[in-house]
């Protein structure tokens, strides 16, 4: 794949009309890029130096074909976090624990690249509930570079009572703040779900590793524990690396699809019912984003509906929380791979093992948050 | 950290208590399914207790299909005279709640069971109402809205006149009284005469079965499943032999140490809220009607379309099959017989399952004395273009070995497995491409497993029918189910370095006609408590 600009995360359209900020989100996406071509040409110096698998569409983009169809390179996971399910056969997801509240300046605990913020009416039931998987480093980006297109977004999606100052403090963007946080859910807030973390995580899982005894690494969890890419308790992070790291034992050339994003890929309503035994139709809304690539989405009543979230049962049982919904969430993100096969790399010792201590302990701040790193 | 290692101390399994088709199958050629609804209480416990003696525990049956192997590999072909006829019973969980109480019946720990197949639960399963309505389980001959069932009984054989004597002798009759349970649905399953062990699509089925831990006794000490490999390293699942991982038995009968979802290291039984729950286990059936006729004109279709695309240059209608099902027709696996059907493959237990997704299978390391007979067949191979099984193949949707999924690693898929027990019904169509007879056939498809919530529904409505779940690729054409019928799955080439193409279902070949959610409980509880009242 070879592209001329990365486009913003779900061609939201945030940069129409302003083609310097355009320009400005590519080149810091290329940055980010170069940096994860750089990570694994470091990880890859330690077994003598090799061909990074992992490119910039943009300054390295390839010419030659990719795996067809197109989806074959969607890697996909669940959007309800893997720490709250139950603790054996039959026990039930800790669904409260999952959606506790939150307070401004605390993150949630959902850590699937999908968090989620449930809205009561006055009689304790649910009116709403939104859904964003959108990648709090481009929030700072545009509290940076475009204030003003950051507050219109809170003012849209959120509330139009939102005001600059409840965003940003000393000039400078504040993403736990309280609508984003107590009061909605504008974009993630765990500390390890940002976007480039993405972006790192897929150049680290094309180095293919290997462990002292010399067998190479390709189960998702020892992988990932091998690689230090990401958390192990994860739903996403092991699937999305060792995804990538089956494309780069095929000795594929390996990026990301424009637009780099992680996104929700569908929401499956096979058996939610209303009262009235129909099916919930139009009652999940993509708000923003584009076609096969949402960003945001809403469950909720249409207008004119005599009901409430709370009168929707999935497969007979009713919802009484908004992860619930959650749980049929499937989520994705798109990898693109070569069909042809020039690289052939060595393995790599498991980071930290070696030298390699170094490549992870300059990890970025989002990944070092992770357990275990 | 150890991961799954045997060194963890496996449990003895009350052997006498667990009824025999849970963990260690019946495997007859007849099985005849029983369903029952509850009319008078106290005539009902009459019949139990009457029935009870019949009840076939796994240390019966698990030592007939012992002398059963044994008998056979001596002789090189099945011992003739050589039968058993065995009998099994489950409840629903309204058949529970009558016969103990509802408290009692909604401490047991499934939510799926408790809810039950009911109309939202088939809708839940991706189930097709009928058209104009809403409710996939209307015309069902059994469960479901209009034929509810309180009482499930299995009675299988090897000789069909002793089965039919059986089920004669046990199914409740006038000695019972007006108010014994009374019988909503009987139907016979029966190995097919023209391919015996073969689904109606034409392709064999149950080959892969995983392998239960736990211990028949401690002195000697005597493993349920036969151990054939050595230890694997550490971080890699166990198997009993090539292709049969071992699960720890919490995962199908209550009351036993489970598995951890992350590395498969053992950990202490779920508590159960009623002791009597012990050694139950959840059995889900479901009557599949298959639509052969169908099935064998998509695929002589497809075929005639893709052969004129370069990735599919000289596919033939069983190539295609292959990559749908994920086996040939003869069961022999597509990922270690990429090219063409291998009989012998098939035939031989030590290969025909042995084979992972992700990986160069390594070649099994097999324990002094064991392995021998195994073929040198093709190992399984990731390759260097790309997977051979297609992620929307059957046996990839339901069974994604190692390769990663939405929900977990590969020690998470172990604690999706279930246990099948099912047999296909109804008459062969021998001439498939020259149309429907419009005679009913299927498979009666029965599973047991600690959680159907956890397990039968995961296979089935997360995955089966998701065509980006386990991982992207596309809907299981064979048993995937969706609100359109459309379903779609991702082909890689058959032709190194060609394109693949996405194929389209423009219809399902499978239709759910009946079932339930039964709870088949330990011997004791029949007698102690859900007989005796």
């Amino acid at each position: 794949m070879k592209i001329a600009l990365f486009d913003a995360p779900g061609n939201n359209g945030d940069f129409a009309g302003n083609p310097g900020l355009a320009a400005k989100w590519s080149a810091h996406m290329s940055a980010t890029f170069d940096a994860g071509v750089q990570r694994v040409n470091d990880a890859l110096a330690e077994a003598g130096g090799g061909t990074s698998q992992f490119y910039n569409p943009v300054t390295h983009g390839l010419t030659g074909p990719d795996v067809t169809p197109a989806s074959a390179g969607d890697i996909t996971w669940n959007g309800f976090p893997r720490k709250f399910l139950g603790a054996g056969p039959g026990a039930p997801p800790n669904f409260a624990a999952a959606e506790a509240p939150v307070v401004p300046g605390q993150a949630r605990e959902q850590d699937e690249y999908l968090e989620w913020h449930v809205t009561r009416n006055p009689a304790g039931k649910i009116a709403s509930v939104q859904f964003t998987c959108e990648g709090y480093d481009y929030y700072e980006f545009l509290g940076t570079e475009a204030p003003d297109v950051l507050v219109a977004l809170y003012q849209k999606f959120i509330d139009p009572a939102v005001k600059k100052a409840d965003l940003f403090s000393g000039g400078k963007y504040q993403r736990l703040n309280k609508w984003n946080t107590r009061d909605g859910a504008m974009h993630l807030t765990q500390s390890a779900n940002a976007l480039s973390a993405e972006v790192f995580l897929a150049a680290d899982a094309t180095v293919r590793r290997k462990n002292a005894a010399g067998a190479e690494v390709t189960s998702a969890i020892p992988l990932t524990i091998c690689a230090r890419f990401g958390d192990e308790d994860r739903n996403s992070d092991p699937t999305i690396g060792a995804g990538v790291n089956s494309f780069a034992r095929q000795n594929r050339m390996i990026t990301l699809a424009d637009p780099v994003g992680l996104y929700i890929d569908q929401l499956d309503e096979s058996g939610f019912r209303l009262p009235d035994g129909k099916p919930t139709t139009g009652w999940f809304t993509v708000q923003r984003g584009s076609a096969g690539h949402p960003l945001r989405a809403v469950f909720a009543p249409p207008a004119g509906s005599v009901f409430t979230v709370s009168d929707v049962k999935i497969g007979g049982t009713a919802v009484t929380f908004g992860g619930q919904i959650a749980q049929h969430i499937t989520m994705k993100l798109t990898g693109v791979a070569s069909i042809a096969t020039p690289v052939h790399n060595p393995l790599v010792p498991c980071a930290g093992t070696s030298v390699s201590a170094s490549v992870a302990a300059s990890a970025t701040s989002g990944l070092a948050t992770r357990r275990g790193m | 950290m150890a991961r799954g290692t045997s060194a963890e101390a496996e449990p003895v399994l009350d052997i006498h208590d667990i009824q025999g088709n849970i963990l260690t199958a019946f495997n007859k050629d007849h099985q005849r399914l029983v369903a029952l609804r509850l009319r008078g209480i106290p005539a009902a416990r009459r019949w139990l207790m009457r029935i009870l003696p019949h009840i076939n525990s796994l240390a019966e049956v698990n030592q007939f299909n012992n002398l059963y192997r044994m008998q056979s590999a001596r002789l090189g072909h099945s011992p003739r005279g050589l039968t058993a006829t065995w009998m099994n019973i489950a409840f629903s969980r309204d058949g529970i709640a009558k016969l103990t109480s509802d408290a009692d019946a909604d401490l047991l720990p499934d939510a799926s069971f408790l809810t039950g197949l009911d109309k939202a639960r088939a809708q839940f399963l991706g189930d097709q109402a009928p058209s104009g309505g809403d409710d996939p389980t209307v015309d069902w001959v059994v469960g479901g809205t209009n034929c509810p069932v309180d009482i499930f009984m299995i009675l299988a054989g090897d000789d069909d006149m002793a089965l039919r004597s059986m089920v004669e002798r046990l199914r409740p009759g006038q000695e019972d009284g007006a108010e014994a349970p009374e019988t909503v649905w009987e139907e016979q399953g029966d190995a097919r005469d023209d391919l015996p062990g073969h689904e109606h699509f034409g392709f064999k089925d149950g080959i892969s079965q995983p392998g239960v831990r736990g211990l028949l006794s401690k002195r000697p000490k005597l493993y349920l499943t036969e151990r054939h490999l050595k230890p694997p390293p550490s971080e890699t699942i166990e198997f009993a032999k090539p292709g049969q991982p071992l699960i720890w038995p919490g995962h199908f009968v209550l009351g036993y140490p489970f598995g951890d979802r992350d590395d498969g290291s053992r950990q202490d039984a779920v508590p159960l809220a009623r002791s009597w729950f012990r050694n139950g286990s959840f059995l889900v059936f479901r009557r599949l009607e298959q639509h052969v006729a169908a099935f064998a004109a998509f695929v002589a279709a497809e075929t005639a379309r893709l052969s004129q695309l370069p990735g599919f240059s000289g596919i033939t209608p069983d190539h295609l099959g292959a990559l749908m099902v994920g086996r040939w027709p003869s069961g022999a696996p597509i990922s270690r017989a990429p090219g063409q059907d291998d009989a012998d493959l098939a035939k031989d237990p030590l290969s025909n399952n042995d084979f992972l997704f992700t990986i160069d299978t390594p070649p099994p390391q097999f324990l002094p004395g064991r392995g021998k007979g195994v073929g040198n067949f093709l190992r399984a191979m990731e390759g260097t273009n790309g997977p051979i099984c297609p992620h929307a193949g059957h046996v990839f949707k339901v069974n994604p070995r190692d390769r990663s999924t939405d929900i977990g690693p590969d020690f998470d898929t172990l604690t999706r497995r279930i246990l099948r027990r099912g047999i296909p019904f109804g008459p062969s169509l021998h001439q498939p491409l020259a149309g429907d007879d419009g005679v009913s056939r299927g498979l009666h498809f029965l599973c047991y497993q600690a959680s159907i919530t956890e397990q039968f529904e995961k296979l089935q409505q997360d995955w089966a029918n998701n065509d980006d779940a386990p991982t992207a690729g596309g809907h299981d054409l064979i048993i995937g189910q969706t609100a359109t019928a459309i379903r779609s799955m991702v082909l890689p080439p058959i032709v190194p370095g060609q394109a693949g193409v996405t194929m389209t279902a423009p219809r399902q070949w499978v239709t759910p006609t009946g079932g339930g959610y039964f709870f088949a409980p330990s011997i004791p509880a029949i007698r102690d408590v859900i007989g005796a009242g």
